[in-house]
């Protein structure tokens, strides 16, 4: 072991270990407050993180329990409102700021910042962030799908101030509450955020009066430094290489079928680490664009998950550079629309979990579900009144698989694992829509000897409504969760709507203001996660064992793990390994598998149609991806999606 | 021989027994090792302590029966019964991890595997109308396969079951009827609460707790009573009360903090006897510590509380925070040289490095030790500490890293691990809107009293009440409570538009059942005291506060502003004119037993002289500092530190500058 990192700074080693931890005290101090006096449910279920900041802007403490998305984000947005207001910042000063052009995320998450003042210097910030539920735009939740820019996705809040030296700014307040469709829960979060602020600067200046503020700042200094040194040692552990990869968002609605890439190229030398993002797809039109503060957040969170222990602050993102042209999907500048900037920080994220699992196979993991949300907005007719209600629900679903063992099932979304699902109970009280099932899909889960996690399917039926309409905001309709080392896909994202006394249709992974009326059944479903490892190689007992759970399904234990099983006692849930049959299921797959990858993909598209081939058939045998709907044969997608798949199956298929 | 009340705590090393003499209100206090079946401890230590079981007028008692059940998965064949398309509601939870970022880290499974789980057809909506009911032929085809399956108990979930538990009562009925000698409960009896992941793992779990506490009650009753004691056995619950056997088929569930629950008890009593009704619990074992808060001389509640992330058990508990971080927490010093304090343990085997068991890694023990503020023997001398070893390992691991000598290091290690305990502390007052210094701590646990000064100067907090037993305080804890039962009832409405009168029938209804359920348990009509609170929130908000309300309910603006008042206390603000929602009504049930009375003594012994002095490390300096032996110590007298105050269970130390004196129950109160 080196020197100890306090010895540089004269720090005393208790002071140092005091205050670090002391730091994030004040940050779970802080999220402890807003999420008790929170409006927006959204900041409740978690939707939300806190931090602490140096004069400068750069971030000493953020919270552990904070939602990844944010991560590596609110540096940016400190040093945003320093630069707007340089010398003109004072004590009582409370600020606020939305743009996600300068290093923030997306309209939603809304920071409060406060400047720290001692013997009237400026010596920090406190900065509380959260996902309001709504911020004006042309669509309830903010979410417009076919935006293009930003004019239909919501309030733009550059800098600004909302206390000015201890008088609350009400007019700039409401101006922004006032543009919103719920300005009093609007007005209660910025309350609830602002008080949380406060609790920052009481506590800092508590040991500020303690230890005397040179040591506070001198510690700011030497934690940021503590983190950099933490993170560097592990990386110099780890091999020296470039490893890079493609993951891909389902479509530009606004051009042909396609998938749309962003490319990863991860380069470790010495104890630097860089991520190139260059060759990623130009910006597309729809929301589905990440700027640069909401990609430099999916790298410092794909990172993290690989070193879970490592505390997050400033000195994390000094030990990573991002290289990326402007304009890509994953660096788009104003005025493009980025609301949906989670979608290209999840697929980075999962880059970067297959890359990682290259060079830490002890820390291995394939691709997770993705992120979304069903948008329910509209008159609530059950009663007097008819009030205007909004139903914003997301589901968990599965990881992929690891290492040794099954990927985590029925999780929240990497985007944010703290991201709570929310009760139904609570929703059938505050919304007219009923829940007809919640409950685990079997054969969700993507195969492999480790199996993904599983995923979940909810169903429901709209109950008296006016002027209702749906939004839907997910990806990997097309995209299909991928494993990796040989495990196979998990299934394709989609919601399916059926009107009252009409069909059923697809309407796909991504839609806006669709009208839906009483009587209205829908549902969709989350992917479990990726496989890991070839499946024809899980112990045919754990096959077994998920059937008797319903994890799969005795059909797809045969087709996607080649295990035979004879059913003993079906009240009993019990069944026996049928060990010959295992044996040649196992061999005929082994041996056509490389060849079904191959086959006409239009000839593939056409069985399904008919009824031959399953949706699983076509995905995890032959890598076809159609319209799920009509079942028409996507050529370019499975072009790209079938080179991935062969990519990641056939040097583990022995 | 007179008659005595006895306590047990159960723990996992040792088994401690708590005798009160009734004649003489005076404490003695026996210890043995806990045993395979904890009740032969419970047994072995009572006849060690000489005491008749036919003497004894009451015994209570805090187990971990139920928490190890759940942990070690020992539990009985049991199955779930849920309404069509909800079967996973627990294993869905709320979709969260406890560590966000460890990938590699796993949630607990849930209590019933998905192969027990059940669905049948059925539908409740949110008003409480039944949509659909229960199909007599369907459910005694499900019965049928349950009773194929041969489980032990089976727990009935369905949705919107809290708003109308029709079906879920129909269902039980076919069941009971169809499967005799099966236990069968049902969600909206357990806790008729809006959240179907709550109610469904409260329900989940007082399911499959329940032939697991009901057999070890029976066993435990039928054993005392061939000793000759002849009243109910009475088990000490989360909520802060005790229980009789006969409740837990519907509470099963809140013994499974049994254990913790105690020492905040004992926090709160002592608080009240010697004065203060604001206290901080300070109860720090070996490898972890318990924080409770009493207020106003009650005890903070929650219903957010679980034994393994992800399965909650709602029933209203004692608020207690426990961190990882006890005498037997290891200092080290991690890749970025930073030193650091637990979370691992040393445990009590190997043990700190002064154990002499093989332990290398230094404890706070062994900081403690070769500072000179532990002496060389704990628990009453049988166990010798080894300074050499103390040393050595300190040496190894942190001084030479830091390039510290072995004191300073020693130094080290303890104000990290204080510092981290305050923190602690912090998050538990501070947070909530409360001020340290309008609290007195009370320090017990095997090492609370050696580390109680140093958290209560860093907190301001001015005062530090030392136990007389402060090892022993926990079991002390279930000598000093009542029957008690918590009863609520989802009650949503506008406050503006809510009517008194109808919230007044609402708690007749909950008073009805309690009286009924106290009478049960043998509570006479004189003994039984019955509190009422209200939860309200502002319109829109998601969290609620807890807010008393008085007998008859009358008047709701009167809530309205208590419950104002209390946001602005607890979370520094206020909105006057906002919409303020009614949320549930509480009723809290407690049916009185007699309490016991410690012995009282009068001041006036002289100050002895001290059996020793050593040199102890302060970070003040290192000091010649007297030793005392804790019974040699008379109510009344004072001294000053630096002072080491000795005893079989623990250590009191007394800093320089700080001030002592021994009261009349013979607790050690500490000015610091």
């Amino acid at each position: 072991m080196d020197k100890p990192v306090t010895a540089a700074n004269q720090l005393d080693p208790v002071t140092f270990e005091v205050l670090r931890n002391a730091f994030v005290n004040i940050v779970d101090q802080m999220a402890e407050q807003v999420r008790r006096t929170c409006y927006s449910f959204v900041v409740y279920n978690r939707d939300f993180s806190n931090a602490l900041c140096d004069a400068e802007g750069n971030t000493v403490a953020q919270g552990n329990q904070d939602l990844a998305a944010h991560v590596g984000t609110l540096h940016y947005t400190c040093k945003a409102v320093i630069e707007e207001f340089g010398a003109d910042i004072h004590p009582g000063d409370v600020f606020l700021i939305n743009d996600p052009y300068v290093g923030g995320t997306h309209f939603s998450d809304t920071r409060v910042l406060l400047p720290i003042f001692v013997d009237g210097r400026l010596i920090a910030w406190s900065q509380a962030n959260g996902h309001w539920a709504d911020m004006g735009g042309s669509v309830p939740g903010s979410f417009d799908v076919t935006a293009k820019d930003m004019f239909k996705e919501g309030i733009r809040v550059p800098p600004v101030r909302i206390w000015r030296k201890g008088e609350y700014c009400y007019d700039v307040a409401r101006l922004i509450a006032k543009n919103t469709r719920d300005p009093d829960a609007i007005i209660g979060d910025m309350d609830a955020q602002t008080q949380a602020a406060r609790i920052a600067e009481r506590e800092l200046k508590r040991l500020c009066d303690k230890y005397g503020v040179g040591t506070i700042e001198t510690t700011f200094a030497a934690v940021q430094d503590y983190v950099e040194r933490a993170v560097r040692l592990r990386l110099a552990e780890l091999p020296d290489g470039s490893w890079e990869t493609v993951d891909f968002v389902d479509q530009d609605p606004s051009k042909a079928e396609g998938l749309i890439p962003i490319h990863v190229k991860m380069t470790i030398a010495g104890d630097a680490i860089e991520f190139d993002l260059t060759g990623s797809h130009p910006t597309i039109g729809s929301i589905y664009n990440s700027a640069f503060g909401g990609t430099f957040a999916a790298i410092v969170s794909g990172m993290k998950t690989f070193f879970p222990d490592v505390p997050l602050n400033a000195g994390l993102y000094r030990t990573v550079t991002v290289t990326v042209p402007d304009d890509t999907i994953v660096s788009a500048r104003w005025p493009v629309a980025v609301t949906g900037f989670v979608m290209c920080f999840e697929k980075i994220m999962n880059a970067i979990f297959e890359l990682v699992s290259r060079i830490m196979p002890e820390r291995a993991m394939a691709c997770a579900f993705n992120i979304e949300y069903l948008q329910t907005g509209g008159y609530d007719a059950r009663g007097a009144g008819r009030p205007y209600f909004m139903l914003y629900d997301w589901l968990a679903g599965g990881w992929g698989g690891r290492n040794g063992r099954d990927g985590l099932g029925v999780t929240a979304s990497c985007f944010g694992v703290g991201l709570m699902i929310q009760p139904v109970e609570g929703q059938e009280r505050l919304c007219p829509v009923r829940t007809d099932r919640l409950q685990i899909t079997t054969d969700s889960a993507g195969p492999g000897k480790w199996r993904g996690g599983v995923g979940l399917d909810k169903a429901g039926t709209i109950l008296d409504v006016e002027n209702c309409v749906f939004s839907y905001f997910c990806d990997r309709e097309r995209s299909v969760v991928w494993g990796i080392e040989g495990g196979l896909p998990g299934a394709p994202h989609g919601l399916w709507l059926e009107p009252e006394g009409e069909p059923a249709r697809f309407l796909g992974a991504v839609f806006s203001d669709v009208p839906v009326g009483k009587g209205a059944r829908f549902w969709r479903g989350t992917s479990g996660g990726g496989g890991y490892g070839d499946p024809l190689e899980r112990d045919p007992e754990r096959v077994k064992e998920d059937v008797v759970d319903d994890y799969v399904s005795l059909e797809r234990a045969r087709k996607d793990y080649g295990v035979v099983l004879e059913v003993v006692d079906e009240d009993l849930a019990e069944y026996r390994v049928d060990e010959a049959a295992t044996k040649r299921e196992r061999a005929h797959i082994a041996a056509a598998r490389a060849g079904w990858l191959d086959e006409d993909p239009e000839q593939i598209a056409a069985r399904y149609r008919a009824g031959e081939l399953d949706l699983h058939d076509v995905v995890r045998r032959h890598g076809v991806i159609c319209d799920w709907g009509t079942g028409e044969l996507l050529a370019n997608t499975t072009r790209d999606f079938r080179a991935q798949m062969k990519a990641r199956c056939l040097p583990s298929w022995n | 021989m007179s008659k005595v009340r006895v306590a047990v705590d159960i723990g996992g090393t040792f088994t401690d027994i708590c005798i009160l003499d009734e004649a003489t209100n005076t404490l003695r206090v026996q210890k043995v090792p806990s045993t395979r079946d904890p009740i032969d401890a419970a047994l072995e230590g009572i006849a060690k302590a000489g005491v008749n079981l036919a003497d004894i007028t009451l015994f209570s008692h805090g187990t971990t029966v139920a928490t190890n059940a759940l942990i070690q998965r020992n539990l009985p064949h049991a199955a779930v019964v849920c309404t069509e398309g909800f079967r996973d509601v627990i294993e869905i939870g709320n979709s969260t991890k406890a560590d966000l970022w460890d990938a590699y880290q796993d949630n607990p499974p849930p209590y019933i595997r998905r192969r027990d789980r059940l669905t049948i057809r059925e539908r409740t909506s949110a008003a409480g109308v039944v949509e659909r009911s229960i199909d007599e032929a369907e459910a005694r085809e499900l019965a049928a396969k349950l009773r194929k399956r041969g489980y032990r108990a089976v727990a009935i979930c369905f949705m919107n079951a809290f708003a109308n538990g029709e079906n879920e009562r129909a269902l039980k009925a076919v069941l009971e009827a169809e499967l005799p000698g099966v236990a069968v409960t049902t969600s909206s009896e357990v806790l008729p609460e809006i959240f179907e992941h709550e109610r469904f793992s409260t329900t989940v779990v007082n399911a499959v707790l329940q032939p697991v506490v009901g057999d070890y009650a029976r066993r435990l009753q039928d054993r005392l009573a061939a000793g000759g004691y002849d009243s109910d056995v009475l088990l000490l619950h989360s909520g802060g009360g005790v229980m009789t056997p006969k409740s837990t088929d519907r509470q099963a569930a809140r013994l499974a903090s049994s254990g913790i629950a105690a020492g905040a008890i004992a926090n709160r009593y002592i608080g009240q006897l010697c004065g203060y009704p604001n206290v901080i619990g300070f109860d720090m074992g070996g490898t972890s510590t318990d924080v409770s808060l009493a207020w106003q001389g009650e005890l903070l509640t929650t219903r957010d509380w679980y034994i393994e992330y992800g399965h909650p058990i709602c029933f209203p508990s004692i608020d207690i925070k426990t961190i990882g971080a006890g005498g037997g927490s290891i200092a080290w010093i991690d890749e970025a040289g930073s030193l650091r304090n637990g979370p691992q343990s040393a445990g009590s085997d190997p043990g700190p490095a002064c154990y002499g068991r093989g332990g290398e890694e230094p404890a706070n023990t062994d900081a403690n030790l070769v500072l000179g503020r532990l002496g060389a023997g704990l628990a009453g001398g049988d166990l010798g500490l080894d300074v050499a070893r103390a040393r050595a390992a300190i040496d190894m691991r942190v001084a030479r890293p830091l390039g510290m000598n072995v004191e300073a290091a020693a130094q080290a290690i303890l104000r990290v691990a204080n510092a981290n305990m305050a923190d602690a502390v912090r998050l538990v007052s501070i947070m909530r809107g409360y001020d340290p210094r309008d609290f007195a701590l009370v320090a017990f646990g095997g090492a609370g009293a050696l580390h109680g000064a140093a958290i209560a100067a860093d907190l301001a907090i001015p005062k530090v009440i030392v136990p007389p037993h402060p090892g022993v305080t926990s079991a002390m804890g279930c000598l000093l409570v009542d029957i008690r039962h918590d009863l609520l009832s989802t009650y949503l409405v506008d406050s503006a538009v809510a009517d008194a009168a109808d919230i007044e029938r609402e708690f007749r209804v909950l008073e009805d059942e309690a009286r009924e359920r106290l009478a049960h348990e043998g509570v006479a009509e004189a003994s039984m005291v019955l509190t009422r609170s209200i939860d309200m929130r502002y319109g829109g908000q998601w969290r609620s506060l807890t807010v008393p309300v008085l007998r008859p309910f009358t008047n709701v603006a009167a809530a309205v502003e208590d419950f104002g008042a209390a946001h602005q206390r607890e979370y520094n603000y206020r909105r006057n004119g906002a919409v303020v929602e009614i949320f549930r009504l509480n009723l809290t049930a407690i049916g009185v037993t007699p309490k016991a009375e410690f012995a009282r003594h009068a001041p006036g012994g002289a100050m002895p002289a001290p059996r020793s002095t050593r040199s102890v490390t302060f970070d003040e300096g290192i000091q010649e500092t007297p030793i005392f032996w804790r019974e040699d110590l008379p109510a009344g007298v004072a001294f000053a530190g630096p002072a080491v105050v000795e005893q079989f269970d623990a250590t009191t130390l007394v800093p320089p500058g700080a001030r002592a004196e021994v009261d009349a129950w013979l607790n050690i109160v500490i000015t610091v």
